[in-house]
């Protein structure tokens, strides 16, 4: 729990948005959901906190008076491992992946769920903290398996023939925590942790349930499966070579 | 085009050589009877004076019979012409017979003339022979030449016309290719013009009213599509502007005690933002951002079912074939989910099922609910309309959902139709055209 930490080590958070309206009661937020906020306006000052402090992480609205969102978030990339979570008010998906280019971990669109936001900060901080390298944005980019390509983008699977097989939510989420774990083993509440919280939506619904669908879509013979396979007493693995295009 | 200024050319020379024809007649009757009139006066005064007419030599001679043919060409005029002018000289004759000949060159008679003579009256063509009678002294008989204008005329006016049409047809031509090539290229240009698209400018050809023209079609193209630009700009600052105080909103409700109050808050904040999509879409409509793509539409259709059937909604989906076709996924996403909404909102669950054949796809949504009285059936696709009387109050939302499924559906080709079911419930259908 991160309240139970000592004061030099709660996570200081750097939020940058141009708008008071909704810059300081997120603060407010996060700072009774135990974080250090520092909060700027512009990114001229955001760059000078950056230098001054120590900062965990930056929360980054994209459009911004001056210098944008994106063109900071490309700045601090340059410059640090700092993770970065984009806000945006934008909805349409390419602005959506093109701030993920510039290297963001994570976004959350306007308006959003600061409990969301919380958590997101907090996976990333996890994360982070394990050492783990930083793990690129869960939205970008695409993944090649035994002859399919997983969109991000666009959440959808396009096979052989190039033709795009939409997913639904929960087929896209559990076929993405699979694909960026090929040939680990994860168990259904593995899974069901990976799965959610990505949207509001419920996934009160079986991961079997899913992994059947996902199967029918995309094995040859659903009933004898190749590539999502069922480990006995533990989960599921994906049975595939994937390259990250 | 063409064919009715040479027609036009042609014509107005017909006209010009219809009057040249009359004149020539006129004249050709002129010296054909004056020297004749003056040549047979002088004769018969001669003979009267005791000369006698020598009887085989020269234009004019005597025979005891008319050498003219009854069979042949007469000239009734010429014949009355010289009647009337012999009178009143004075002179009294009996009949008078007139016949045109053909002249040719191998004329035995042409030898004795003289060589220019003889020349000139090949190239008139014929001769008129005029025999008057002298009761008592035989026939006076006057050859007198006699132009054959009517062959060698229509050989001009043809000539003619070839020419004209050399020299004002062809160049006529040329002007017009100049006019319609552009022209033309303008109008593929005006028919194919997508607002918003970037497009190569029609090149200026062409004389310089045309020129004028294409540039001005050119710039209006590029006021259109700026305007286009500046109106998505707007929208993005619509957009911008309702979604930040609804973010503020969104944030600030976090610090409600009440849980089901704090719930139903996030919810109309949800379905505010969800409203101002469906505005911004609808808006943008014309000038997608997403390319198009090949999709299985039986998959997509599934996707879409399903995630409403992860927020424990009813709705089924009869399995299909899989259904290649080319459009824009996320866009027709939006108009399924949008009509699955509107069945689940009024009939609370929704039937989906796809219907193929060879020229199209039908995407049908049958809910259960009260249907549409059928007078309003045309104007629930109108923008903001809601049927409040038959349909559930509470649910809230405005009519906007319809009615961008149709402009998307549209926009790809197809239509949405509604029709309320015999047995009760509402169709909704997409229909998209195949191929």
């Amino acid at each position: 729990m991160l309240n139970a930490e000592p004061m030099g080590e709660t996570p200081h958070l750097l939020l940058v948005d141009d708008e008071r309206s909704i810059r300081e009661p997120l603060a407010q937020y996060l700072t009774k959901q135990g974080f250090r906020v520092t909060q700027t306006g512009d990114a001229e000052a955001a760059r000078t906190r950056l230098t001054a402090y120590a900062i965990d992480l930056v929360i980054l609205d994209i459009m911004m008076p001056g210098e944008d969102g994106l063109s900071l978030c490309r700045h601090i990339r340059e410059t640090s491992e700092t993770p970065v979570i984009l806000l945006t008010a934008r909805s349409e998906e390419t602005d959506r992946i093109v701030g993920l280019e510039m290297g963001a971990d994570d976004y959350v669109v306007k308006p959003f769920s600061p409990r969301e936001l919380a958590t997101r900060v907090k996976v990333i901080l996890r994360r982070a903290a394990a050492g783990g390298a930083r793990q690129h944005a869960p939205d970008s980019g695409s993944f090649a398996f035994a002859g399919w390509v997983l969109k991000s983008g666009e959440r959808a699977l396009v096979d052989r023939e190039g033709v795009s097989v939409p997913l639904s939510t929960g087929e896209y989420n559990l076929l993405h925590a699979l694909v960026t774990r090929p040939r680990q083993v994860l168990t259904r509440d593995q899974l069901l942790d990976l799965t959610q919280g990505r949207e509001a939506a419920a996934f009160d619904r079986a991961i079997d349930n899913q992994v059947s669908r996902l199967r029918r879509k995309i094995e040859s013979d659903p009933k004898t499966p190749e590539l999502i396979k069922t480990v006995w007493g533990g989960g599921y693995t994906l049975a595939a070579e994937v390259t990250r295009l | 085009m063409a064919l009715l200024i040479a027609i036009a050319l042609f014509v107005a020379q017909a006209i010009n050589f219809a009057m040249l024809l009359q004149d020539r007649r006129a004249a050709r009757y002129e010296t054909a009877t004056g020297p004749a009139v003056a040549r047979l006066v002088d004769a018969i005064e001669r003979a009267n004076a005791g000369h006698p007419i020598e009887r085989t030599r020269g234009r004019l001679h005597q025979e005891d019979v008319s050498p003219v043919n009854p069979a042949g060409e007469h000239r009734p005029d010429v014949e009355q012409g010289l009647r009337t002018e012999l009178a009143e000289a004075g002179l009294k004759v009996g009949k008078i017979e007139t016949e045109v000949r053909d002249l040719h060159r191998g004329d035995p008679r042409l030898r004795r003339w003289n060589p220019a003579a003889a020349d000139r009256a090949v190239r008139m063509g014929g001769e008129l022979i005029i025999a008057v009678e002298q009761p008592g002294h035989g026939w006076l008989v006057l050859s007198a030449p006699w132009p054959r204008a009517e062959a060698y005329l229509i050989w001009r006016l043809l000539s003619q016309t070839l020419i004209l049409y050399g020299i004002v047809l062809l160049p006529v031509l040329w002007i017009g290719r100049r006019l319609s090539q552009p022209l033309r290229s303008l109008a593929v240009a005006a028919r194919n013009f997508v607002p918003g698209e970037v497009d190569v400018p029609v090149e200026e050809r062409g004389p310089q009213d045309l020129r004028d023209v294409i540039a001005a079609f050119n710039a209006l193209r590029l006021r259109v599509t700026a305007m286009l630009d500046e109106k998505d700009r707007m929208l993005g600052a619509i957009g911008h502007d309702l979604r930040t105080p609804l973010a503020a909103l969104r944030v600030r409700i976090e610090s409600v005690e009440d849980e089901t109050d704090r719930a139903r808050m996030a919810e109309t904040i949800d379905e505010m933002n969800h409203t101002l999509d469906d505005i911004l879409s609808l808006a943008r409509l014309g000038r997608p951002s997403e390319p198009l793509t090949e999709v299985d539409l039986a998959a997509l259709v599934d996707a879409v079912v399903e995630d409403f059937r992860d927020l424990d909604n009813d709705v089924t989906f009869e399995e299909a074939e899989r259904l290649k076709m080319r459009l824009r996924p996320s866009l027709m996403r939006r108009a399924v989910r949008n009509l699955i909404e509107n069945a689940i909102k009024y009939g609370k669950s929704a039937e989906v099922r796809i219907v193929a054949d060879a020229h199209a796809v039908s995407i049908v949504v049958a809910d259960q609910g009260p249907g549409i009285p059928p007078e309003q059936l045309g104007n629930v696709f109108e923008a903001f309309t809601r049927l409040e009387t038959s349909r559930n109050k509470d649910t809230g939302g405005i009519g906007l959902g319809l009615a961008l499924a149709r402009a998307i559906v549209r926009n790809a080709g197809g239509d949405v139709t509604l029709a309320n079911r015999p047995g009760g419930g509402l169709d909704a259908t997409i229909t998209l055209p195949r191929g």
